[in-house]
């Protein structure tokens, strides 16, 4: 009797030929929209074809996002939006197309220089707008380029046009792939495919919320928060450090997860707008009460044709302004005192406001610290549906249930410098319920910083070091 | 076809014999020459059983050899020698095999010792560990003692913390205390030629002196999880004085209060 049956050889050629034919060729990856886009009715996801001349296509919220971002195979550049798309701005200040040969001379703004080499131009206004025109040569001193073929169309003088556009969109598109997408997903809404074997589990960005920040509690993340997290990662957690990569690296990725949050919140800000009249659940109430859904459709399509562009518009413009003012300086907190010197005398002040009324930290961390507070067995409702969550305890903006943390561990997520510990107080944990204290003097706050890292410490629950009058216990004592 | 099997057989031997002698020079050997006084020791003793084993398994295929081809050169009707049962031959291939065994088994009990017997450790390494590194999914955690005290087992006030970068002073014995937060992983420093498995429940010490200042490649070389590829850090061998001066900005980044760094700016520019 063999032990292997003679007809396996016969599987291994067909096996071989499935590999090589349709093998390890790269995979197309593409944007999700979140679950509130498609808890639309249809006419709102995919807008309104065009019926005839005088009735131009209406984009729906799918459309206006693609637009807008395009999808990881073909990334659009929002220049409002403030992220570093790559490339050079430039403007053309020649053109001449002699014998098939195209030239082009490119200036640049006063203060820019043009870049070493480039290989291909974004045009981004004029006849040719829209289009990317390959660059045979290239001379970084004039800005003088030849280019591979002739163009369709004229360019001229004036016409805007970004050199070698999207460089560092591209190599952030790899580097997240590579590095990031199994946790956080393409469309970085934590649902990769190993997220779900994590706890905490991976954050989804499309809120346009990150936790751990060193801005104010009304701030974005500034570049700088991100590219912290990126390389001395979260522990406690299983983001882990990339401290590996290079700076440039770990520009493209900050870059790339600033597109993608900006993404998020642009696609949960617009369906902010149809919401509440046009998801499937308010249209069926809607219907129920009477209201015909052709009347609701052409409602929808009205708003979609003037109104919603409008907010598209304004929305992109707040976001813009959002993200940009936090990345200045005047969104960094700044204590107004400097660390007041961890003393014993400091550390049992700083516990007296941490039991305090005003404060009421012990009200989640429980009054040793163990994140064990009576909120934590409290039930709460859920802000958006109002229904009460199932399971008792806090729970943050992604509707996970959020531990407050045991100070015992000596492990602090956003960063164990004092700083750091200040500015968590200061500006609270975004998205959780942690929340900011920024009203309480900065003096008061350095004290319970003092107090909360001497906590792991410390020889027992509130033993901060001071004598306390032990005559009394003594007394107890048999 | 005999002549096609011959020259097959002929063919891998001297593909073999071509990798071994261009190996070295295509980088298919070891990473680099041993950066640390224990490599030299585990690369000696990798030579010397690479050699014995060369010398065995180039006689015993030539002693085959010859054998094939006595029996394929003999002629009809002579009688072949049967050695099946041959007490003399038994004996000798029993006794020169356990001696071999038995003299590498002695040789390399020395490097071994110097590897992984603490008492066995340089004293100045032993006396002071310089750093805790706990593995952990997926990084290297890093804690060094509070700078003019001792490393202990548990977190101290005042431990400086980093992740994924180890410094440790150059040409001197250093020791650094490892263990694991989660699964089995391993510190595997390939140029030194450390390898050293983190065990859960378990704080084990390693030691190595780096000949030469620069940066080496820390790995996990224990599969840990999906996240194992991501598991890399570096350490950094400098000057007794650059690494105390590293400990020191170590220590005041970590007590930054986000106040001191803008009053010092300011006072240097009044």
């Amino acid at each position: 009797m063999s032990l292997t049956p003679s007809w396996n050889r016969f599987l291994l050629l067909p096996m071989l030929t499935a590999v090589v034919a349709g093998g390890c060729s790269e995979y197309d990856s593409s944007f999700v929209y979140s679950e509130r886009t498609t808890s639309l009715i249809p006419e709102a996801q995919d807008g309104f074809k065009s019926e005839s001349e005088a009735a131009p296509a209406i984009s729906g919220v799918k459309q206006l996002l693609d637009d807008r971002f395009g999808d990881p195979q073909d990334l659009k550049a929002w220049l409002k939006l403030p992220v570093e798309f790559g490339g050079t701005q430039s403007a053309v200040a020649e053109y001449s197309a002699v014998e098939g040969v195209a030239t082009v001379k490119f200036s640049v703004e006063e203060g820019k220089s043009l870049p070493e080499t480039a290989s291909s131009v974004q045009v981004v206004s004029g006849a040719l707008a829209g289009e990317t025109l390959l660059i045979s040569s290239w001379d970084p001193k004039t800005g003088q380029a030849t280019l591979e073929g002739l163009p369709s169309k004229e360019i001229a003088a004036g016409d805007s046009c970004v050199i070698d556009g999207g460089t560092v969109m591209q190599s952030g598109r790899v580097l997240y792939m590579r590095h990031c997408s199994h946790c956080h997903g393409t469309s970085g809404d934590g649902a990769g495919p190993t997220a779900q074997y994590l706890n905490p589990r991976p954050r989804d960005y499309r809120h346009g919320i990150f936790k751990f920040t060193s801005t104010t509690d009304v701030s974005k993340a500034s570049r700088d928060d991100i590219k912290r997290v990126l390389q001395y990662g979260i522990p406690g957690t299983y983001m882990p450090s990339f401290l590996l990569l290079t700076d440039s690296e770990i520009h493209a990725l900050v870059e790339y997860v600033r597109f993608l949050s900006l993404r998020g919140e642009y696609e949960r800000k617009l369906v902010n707008e149809l919401a509440g009249d046009f998801s499937q659940k308010a249209v069926a109430t809607r219907t129920e009460g009477g209201e015909s859904r052709d009347a609701i459709v052409a409602e929808l399509k009205e708003m979609l044709a003037s109104d919603i562009v409008e907010a598209a518009s304004s929305i992109g413009d707040g976001m813009a302004e959002d993200w940009t003012v936090s990345d200045t300086e005047e969104a960094v907190i700044v204590p107004s005192v400097a660390r007041v010197p961890d003393s014993a005398e400091s550390r049992r002040r700083g516990r007296e406001l941490y039991l305090s009324k005003t404060l009421n930290c012990a009200d989640c961390h429980g009054v040793d610290g163990a994140g064990n507070g009576p909120q934590t067995i409290a039930y709460e409702k859920n802000p958006i549906t109002g229904e009460p969550y199932n399971e008792a305890g806090l729970h943050d903006v992604w509707d996970n249930l959020n531990q407050p943390r045991n100070l015992h561990t000596g492990i602090y997520r956003g960063g164990r410098r004092p700083i750091d510990l200040f500015a968590r107080i200061h500006a609270g944990i975004k998205g959780s319920r942690m929340p900011s204290f920024k009203n309480t003097p900065h003096e008061d706050i350095w004290h319970v910083v003092n107090y909360v890292l001497s906590i792991p410490f410390e020889p027992e629950p509130g033993a901060t070091g001071v004598p306390v009058a032990a005559p009394a216990a003594a007394a107890v004592a048999p | 076809m005999k002549k096609f099997w011959a020259l097959f057989f002929i063919f891998w031997p001297i593909v073999a014999l071509y990798v071994c002698l261009v190996a070295p020079s295509r980088n298919w050997w070891f990473p680099s020459a041993p950066m640390s006084s224990l490599g030299h020791q585990i690369d000696g003793l990798f030579y010397l059983i690479l050699i014995i084993v060369t010398v065995t398994f180039v006689g015993t295929q030539v002693g085959l050899g010859y054998a094939l081809w006595k029996g394929a050169t003999k002629k009809p009707g002579e009688k072949a020698m049967f050695s099946h049962g041959s007490h003399k031959l038994e004996i000798m291939w029993t006794i020169v095999p356990s001696f071999v065994l038995v003299f590498i088994s002695l040789t390399q009990l020395e490097v071994l010792a110097n590897i992984r017997v603490l008492a066995r450790f340089p004293d100045e390494a032993r006396k002071t560990p310089v750093a805790e590194v706990t593995a952990r999914q997926f990084e290297w955690r890093i804690r060094y003692p509070k700078p003019g005290t001792q490393l202990a087992t548990e977190p101290q006030e005042g431990d400086l913390y980093f992740v994924n970068e180890l410094h440790v002073p150059v040409s001197q014995p250093v020791m650094v205390h490892l263990r694991t937060q989660d699964v089995q992983h391993a510190f595997f420093a390939p140029k030194l030629r450390v390898k050293q498995d983190a065990v859960p429940g378990l704080v084990i010490p390693i030691w190595f002196e780096i000949e030469k200042a620069g940066e080496y490649e820390l790995v996990c070389a224990e599969l840990c999880g999906w996240g194992h590829y991501k598991m890399k850090a570096r350490i950094i061998a400098e000057s007794e004085e650059s690494y105390l001066k590293y400990l020191s900005a170590l220590e005041s980044d970590q007590n930054e209060d986000g106040v001191a760094e803008q009053a010092e700016s300011a006072s240097a520019e009044e």
